[in-house]
This record gives C-alpha cells, structure tokens and sequence, in this order.
C-alpha cells in the first residue's frame, strides 16, 4: 500500500480498477539478469512502455497514480531504493545512517549525483522537496512526513523552516532529518518525494509561497533531471517522450529513448507485445497462453506484492453470522481456493492466510499459520458450532429462524473479482448459505468502505503492499471508520483486537526504540497469527506478475519491488 | 436575421443554465465520494488529511454555495483545477479539441463522400441490386454499435493485417508534422464515427435524388437534349443537396459527441475520452467543462444549422 503505487482513480478509470496490481505466488523467483549479461550492450534503440491511463503530473509531490510514478521515476531519482526483491531499503543517490536514540536519519548523497543543468543534488534539494510538501494543499502525502520535527507548524503556516531538516553546514551533500519519535517506516516514508532541483522548485517554496507548487508549470513540463531519462515531450492523452540523460549519475543509458505510450486496454497492451510495437509490459493470466506461442516475446512470472482478497463485515447489521469468528473460519475451510485460483485466474496465483505476503521480509514464515485447506466437513461443523443449521429449504438459519444470506460485492467491470465473486458465492451456497454476488461501480463502492456503510456485507477487493511493512493504516483500530462522527478508514471490517494492536503499534514505534528488521517481524508474527485465527478476511490469494518482454531487450529483470530500477543498464539487442 | 441571431442567442442562456444545473447536480449527486476515490489505500492517510483535502478542493461548501462559485468563475473562463491533474480544467480541454475536431472533421468528409455517392448511386439504380445492397449497408450502419465495429476493425486491420495502426494519435517515434503517419491512424476512428452519418447520408439522398428527378425541371432538362451526366450532376444533385447542406450543423454536433464512444476504442486522446475518464474518475471541474463545452458546441451548431437553411434555400425565411 505505498503511496505511489495508489493510483486507484486512475486505474479505475482504465478497466476496472485493479487495487490491487497483481498478486503473488511462488512461481520462478524474479529473474537475475540475462545470459547476455557478458555481451558488449549495444547503445541506441528506443523502449516503448503501454500504459492504459495518461499520466497526471511530473511532480513527486503531487503524484497518487502509477502512470505518473513511472514517469517521475525515470526523470527523478530517489534518495534510496527498496530491495528489488525482498523491500528493504538500500542506498541509491544516497547512504544513510541513524542516530544512536534512533530519532536522527542522516543522508549524504552520492559525490557523483547531479542535475542535467549540470549542478550537483545537494541536501538543499531534500529541503526544497520536503517544504514543497508542507506548502503543497493538494498533495496526499503530508502524512509521510507528519513526524518530522516541525513539519506540521510548517505545513500549517505557522513557521517559515523545518527545524529537523537541517544541511550539514560543512558538507552540502549531508542532510540530517530529525523525527520527535522513533518510527519505524520513517526511512521509507522519508523517500516519497525525490529531491527536487532547488534551482527550478526554490522558487515555490520561499517564505512568501503559498500553495504555488500545486499549480508550477514545471510540474507538466519539467526542465532539470536528475534520473536516467529526461522529459522531452508530453502528447497528452498520447505518449510522453523522454530521452536519455547524458549526464546521467549512474553512467548514460544504452538506449537513447524511453516512450510512455496510452493505450485503450490491457488487450491493447496483449496485442502490442505480440507484434512488437510494445518492448515490455505486463499481461493477464487470461492472455498468458496466447502469449506462449509467441516466439519473439520472453514471460517473467514473479510474486505480485499485494494480494485479492474477501473482507467480511464484522459488525454488519443484516450477514449478523459474520460477528463470529467460528463462521468466518467455516467461511475459510468451505472454500476451495485452489480450485478457485484456477477457475479465476488460471492457476496464476497462490492461496494467501496472511496480511503480509510471501515477498516481504514481515511475512511470517515461521508463525505456522493455519493454512485453511479445503475442508468442507469442517466448515459444516463449525457453522453448527456457531449455531447455524440448515432450515427445510436447505439454507443454514439460526435458533431465531433467521437466515444466514450473505451478498458478495466488488467492483463491477473488474472480470477477475466478478468471477470470484460468482466462484465464491457458488461454494457458500454449498454450505447452505444464501450467498450472492452484487458487483457495483468502484467509485460508490470505495466510498461505502472507507466510511463505514454498513449495507456491506463481504467485499471483494484488495490491496498494493509497497513501501514499508507497517499494516497501521489498514488493521489499527483507529483506522475503523465511524459513519456516526463522519469518521473514514480503510478498517472496514470492523475487526479489533487489543493484542493486534499492541503488535501494530510496537511494530511502527517500538517502546524500546527497536526498529530491527528482528525485533519488528516477531511483532508482525503476533500480528499476523491473530488475523489468521480470527480471519476479518478470507485473504484469497496473490496472484502471479506475468512480465512479457521483447527477446531483444537485455538486462530487464523485473521483480516484485521494481521494474525499472536498472533502466540505464537495459540495451536492444539489433 | 441580425435580429433572429440574437433571439436564438437569447434563448440559448436559460438553455445552458439548464444544462449547467443538470451537470452539476448529476456529477454531485451520483455515488462516490471523489477524495475518498484517489486517497483509497494511500499508506499513513489520515482524516486531517480527508478533511484538509475537501476543503483545500472546496468540497466542504453547501452544494448551492458550491454551484454559485462554479459558475461565477465559469463566466470569467476559470472552471476550476482539476483534481487530477491540478491544472486549469477548460485548457486542458482545449489542448484535446484539436484532436477531437479533426477526428470530426475527418468523419464528416468521409460522410458526404461516401453517403452522398452511395445515395446517389442507389437513386439512378433504384430496384437494382445495387440499391438493394445500399439500402441493407445503411440498415446495418444504423444498427452496428460503434464500439463493436470498432473492435472487429483494430482487430482485421491492425492486428491481423497490420495495415494500420490501432491505437492513439501518432506512431511512436513520428514526428508532430507527420501527417501521412496522422492520416493512417485517422482513418479507422473516422470511419466507424462516420458510419452513422453515411447511412442518413445515403438515405436522405437517395430519397431526395428520386424526388427531384421526378420533377418537371428535370423533364425540361431532359427535353432540351442535355446528356444524362450533366442532368443528373448539375441539376438533380445541386438541388437534392439541399438538407444535406442543411444536416451539417446538427451532424457536426452528433459527431463531437460520438466521438466519446470512439475515442475510448481508439484511444484518440480528444475531449471525449478526456471527459470520460474524468467522469469516472469524478473529476467535477473536468467533467463540468466538458459537458458545458460540448452543450455550447450543439446549441450553437444547431443556430448554424438553422441560419444554413435560410442561406441555401431562398424559400425560407427567418423569423
């Protein structure tokens, strides 16, 4: 659930929204380079990406879809970069270290950084990035930076500098920023926004700014770079143009331009990889067989990072079974996931117990999790246990003669979750259960959940894990919406329990001030051992990223946290 | 006609406060929340950050309170940014209609070549198998929708015969000025708009072709011992053009407004799909510009169409 990785608007408007980008599986781990990892690159070429929406923005700050964070991450390199495998956070165009009391993240950038005007990235650009986000009114990651030590005064107006971000008066290459707690995803957050050139964005951030940096027209046409492409041109609705940064930190790309081509559909993006008017993309499970047969193409399966999945109202008014956990269990073992995972998406994906998912370092392997097998019997006797038996009609009932009718929603227009809705409605109708599927429109549907409306029984949808691990915003309790006081969250379960809690909590700001990749996955153990046992969702599955490229592209190496974090060492083989 | 202008223009006002309550009301009223449909799932988002959103896109204002500033800054050629895309919603609609009026113009070429050939044809053949195959070709332009014709065209002619492109503007790589590159992804989208139009084309004009023709000028004509050619083309067809001529402005109108439907198959980056995906994405300021700009487009198309007819036909007059 990174934030640049939230575009659902835009991916809403493309074809039914995919929340969730793909899931994972255990499939071939993400591809290590490629054989012609030893062959001389040849310069030259052009990459064509599909895209399904256009891009909104080239500014990090005011970027939420990933079309644009695509973009802003060819133009604008960042201060770190996750593990393309596994998440962690790792030096890209800067190092950094923490302080002894944890509170004090300090990073020197890369002697070689520089602007393509032929400046150097210096600590001032992160101050320029972080006050464009305090002054900005329009952008969605203020929170991202909420801890740091007088952000929010700055934010609010009411200081004209950020008393913990301060430039190492000996070296302008050093930036401390100082935290008032010690928080555990900082570092990550912390990276949202690249540096921005001060030379171009200083201007908006002076002490008179208001919120200009919302409206700069740079941010649509931006003239100074510090990634391995630089902006060119941007059709709208079109493609966008971007050639190669000679000037580039990290050694000029091999390939001398990068398109972001729109089109209609993932069809369209299917149909261009065959003919070969597209380089790389990726395609549906439903496309992978014809895409077998191509000979021109190569296929990359990995674990997506997120997972679909069915949330169950716990404090639903009409579906009253869903309260107990013994029915949400029943609603677990009577579904034959695998089953479904092939009837859904052809076998691309792998059943998931879990809030945390195979490819991140939280996921708690060793927590002997109850993995949920198919059981059918099991299922029928915890329902009885729960008091639900079958009435004359067959549909289960409880001592009250109340019936147990359950509606299955989703977003219409998504095949794939309108499948599992029907896929999963049919198997509860073999429990006995009135279960149906009632697809609707996202955009009514995001609203009912994030505010609480209690006319939702079980939703399917699901969720984009990037950035870091910290699960706060989804299963903290605080996150519970409370339609009486006007109050949203993304907790739409309804699901609280003290201990999870307790491990949310020391997991994002340990008492101890232990932010260890040890000390916090034992939390996320506990974390994750109570949603498994108390299953607020059935956590359906993570589906397969299938990555089509061109034979003649070398060094692509997708993975779960990243596509085009070596893009300058990618080269087209004639 | 200095005075039917402007009492056409008059009446268009109330007509467009009409249309801009309707937008407004119906973009407000349908479901979803549009901050809550863009910050779904953004990591550490809080209800400060809820709340600091509405009001910063002025959401928190009663709805008539919200209207009122709407169209008081309409009027002053602002219709507010973009909760996307952060900039001014009406220019970025204008960076689209050139896309959008090409694709039109394009269509309404194709419509009066083809149609009025085919009309033409299927008079002087009339019975014929020709007329015959004309007439079930019309049927089926009427009747195929545009989005499936669309589909089955991308898929014979761009993928399967590779003879043309499928998607978008211009092919990557080719340069603004490439206007044979243009002319080639034109073409499919101009087609399937146009289709609608060929098929009223044709009809109309073979109707109005056999009616002239049957006329005593004709007779004339034919007695003066005029050849057939010059019968047909310099005085039939001169005056069957007439609600051809006539059908322009409304058609230019229908096909601004068909080229939504298009536009999204082709993905032909024109206001349509623009205001499309905007109404999806509950875009209100996008949304509102487009549906006031496509309103303003048919009222005055229509005024166009109406002062076209007194122009060609004397007979007429304007009141």
């Amino acid at each position: 659930m990174k934030q640049h990785r939230t575009s659902r608007i835009l991916f809403a408007l493309a074809a039914g929204a995919l929340l969730v980008a793909t899931a994972c599986s255990p499939g071939p781990a993400a591809s290590s380079p490629t054989p012609a990892a030893s062959e001389k690159p040849q310069q030259g070429g052009r990459i064509i990406e599909a895209t399904i929406t256009d891009i909104a923005t080239m500014q990090p700050v005011l970027s939420n879809d990933t079309s644009s964070a695509r973009v802003i991450n060819l133009i604008y390199d960042a201060l770190l970069i996750q593990d393309p495998q596994n998440g962690e956070p790792k030096p890209r165009m800067a190092t950094f270290t923490q302080s002894s009391d944890g509170l004090t993240y300090t990073f020197e950038l890369n002697a070689k950084a520089n602007w393509s005007d032929g400046k150097q990235v210096i600590g001032e650009d992160v101050v320029t990035a972080i006050k464009a986000v305090g002054k900005s009114k329009k952008t969605v990651r203020k929170s991202n930076y909420q801890d740091v030590q007088g952000f929010k005064d700055y934010s609010d107006g009411k200081a004209n500098t950020i008393p913990g971000v301060k430039v190492d008066s000996a070296n302008p290459k050093k930036v401390a920023v100082t935290m008032t707690k010690v928080s555990c995803p900082a570092i990550l957050d912390l990276n949202t926004i690249q540096p921005l050139p001060t030379q171009v964005f200083g201007k908006y951030v002076t002490d008179a700014s208001k919120d200009e940096i919302d409206t700069a027209p740079e941010n649509a046409a931006p003239t100074v770079f510090s990634g391995p492409f630089k902006f060119a041109e941007w059709r709208k609705g079109d493609q966008i143009i971007m050639n190669k940064n000679e000037t580039y930190w990290q050694g000029v790309p091999n390939v001398d331009q990068y398109v972001y081509k729109v089109v209609a559909n993932q069809t369209a993006i299917a149909n261009g990889l065959k003919t070969g008017e597209i380089t790389f993309g990726t395609i549906q499970a439903k496309d992978l067989a014809d895409m077998q047969t191509v000979d021109s193409v190569k296929i990359q399966k990995y674990p997506s990072l997120g997972y679909t999945f069915i949330g169950w109202n716990t404090a639903s008014p009409s579906a009253t079974a869903l309260a107990d956990k013994r029915v949400r269990q029943a609603l677990a073992y009577g579904i034959d996931m695998d089953a479904v995972i092939k009837a859904v998406v052809f076998g691309e994906a792998t059943k998931n117990v879990s809030h945390h998912v195979q490819v991140q370092w939280a996921y708690p392997a060793g927590a002997n999790l109850e993995p949920y097998k198919f059981d059918k019997a099991k299922a029928q006797q915890l329902l009885r246990d729960a008091g639900w038996t079958p009435g004359s009609d067959g549909i289960l009932q409880n001592s009250a003669g109340k019936k147990f009718n359950l509606t299955i929603s989703t977003n219409s227009g998504n095949q794939e979750r309108e499948t599992l809705a029907q896929v999963a409605a049919e198997q509860y109708k073999g429990l006995g259960i009135n279960a149906k599927a009632a697809p609707e429109a996202f955009q009514g549907l995001v609203t009912k959940l994030t505010t609480g409306d209690q006319s939702l029984e079980a939703t399917i949808i699901g969720w984009s894990l990037g950035g870091d691990v910290d699960p706060y915003s989804i299963w903290h309790s605080s996150n519970i919406p409370d339609p009486a006081k006007g109050v949203t969250g993304f907790g739409f379960t309804f699901f609280k329990d003290g201990a999870m809690d307790k491990a949310i909590e020391e997991g994002r700001n340990p008492s101890n001030g232990d932010c260890s990749t040890a000390a916090r996955k034992k939390q996320y153990e506990t974390f994750n051992k109570i949603l498994n046992e108390n299953q607020p969702y059935n956590f359906g599955y993570e589906n397969n990223v299938l990555a089509v490229s061109q034979k003649s592209l070398q060094q692509f190496a997708p993975a779960p946290y990243a596509t085009i974090y070596n893009v300058h060492e990618w080269w087209i083989k004639p | 006609m200095r005075e039917f202008v402007i009492r056409r223009l008059l009446y268009a006002i109330p007509t467009l406060i009409g249309i801009s309550i309707i937008t407004f009301a119906i973009a407000r009223l349908s479901p979803g929340d549009p901050i809550r449909l863009f910050t779904f799932g953004v990591q550490n988002f809080t209800q400060d950050d809820y709340n600091r959103l509405v009001h910063a896109y002025g959401l928190d204002k009663p709805l008539p309170l919200q209207y009122v500033d709407w169209v008081t800054k309409a009027l002053q050629g602002n219709f507010g940014d973009s909760f996307i895309y952060h900039r001014e919603a009406f220019t970025m609609l204008t960076e689209r209609l050139g896309a959008t009026l090409e694709l039109a113009i394009a269509a309404l070429i194709l419509q009066i070549l083809i149609g009025v050939t085919l009309g033409v044809l299927a008079a002087l053949r009339r019975g014929s198998w020709v007329d015959n195959v004309i007439r079930v070709l019309g049927v089926a332009g009427h009747a195929v929708p545009a989005f499936w014709l669309g589909q089955i065209l991308i898929i014979v002619f761009a993928i399967n015969l590779r003879w043309l492109p499928s998607q978008g503007l211009l092919g990557v790589g080719k340069s603004q000025t490439d206007v044979l590159d243009y002319a080639r992804h034109l073409l499919l989208p101009a087609f399937v708009l146009a289709l609608t139009g060929i098929a009223i084309y044709s009809r109309i004009l073979r109707t109005e072709t056999l009616d002239v023709l049957s006329q005593d000028f004709i007779r004339t004509a034919h007695a003066k011992g005029l050849r057939e050619r010059t019968v047909v083309y310099g005085h039939a067809l001169r005056n069957a053009l007439i609600p051809v001529v006539t059908a322009l402005g409304g058609i230019l109108a229908t096909l601004v407004g068909g080229a939504l439907v298009i536009e999204q198959v082709f993905s032909w980056p024109g206001v349509g799909q623009f205001t499309f995906q905007a109404a999806i994405a509950k875009d209100y300021p996008i949304v509102q510009a487009g549906v006031m700009f496509t309103s303003t487009l048919l009222v005055l198309s229509y005024l166009l169409r109406d002062l076209t007819y007194a122009f060609v036909d004397p007979r007429i007059k304007v009141k």
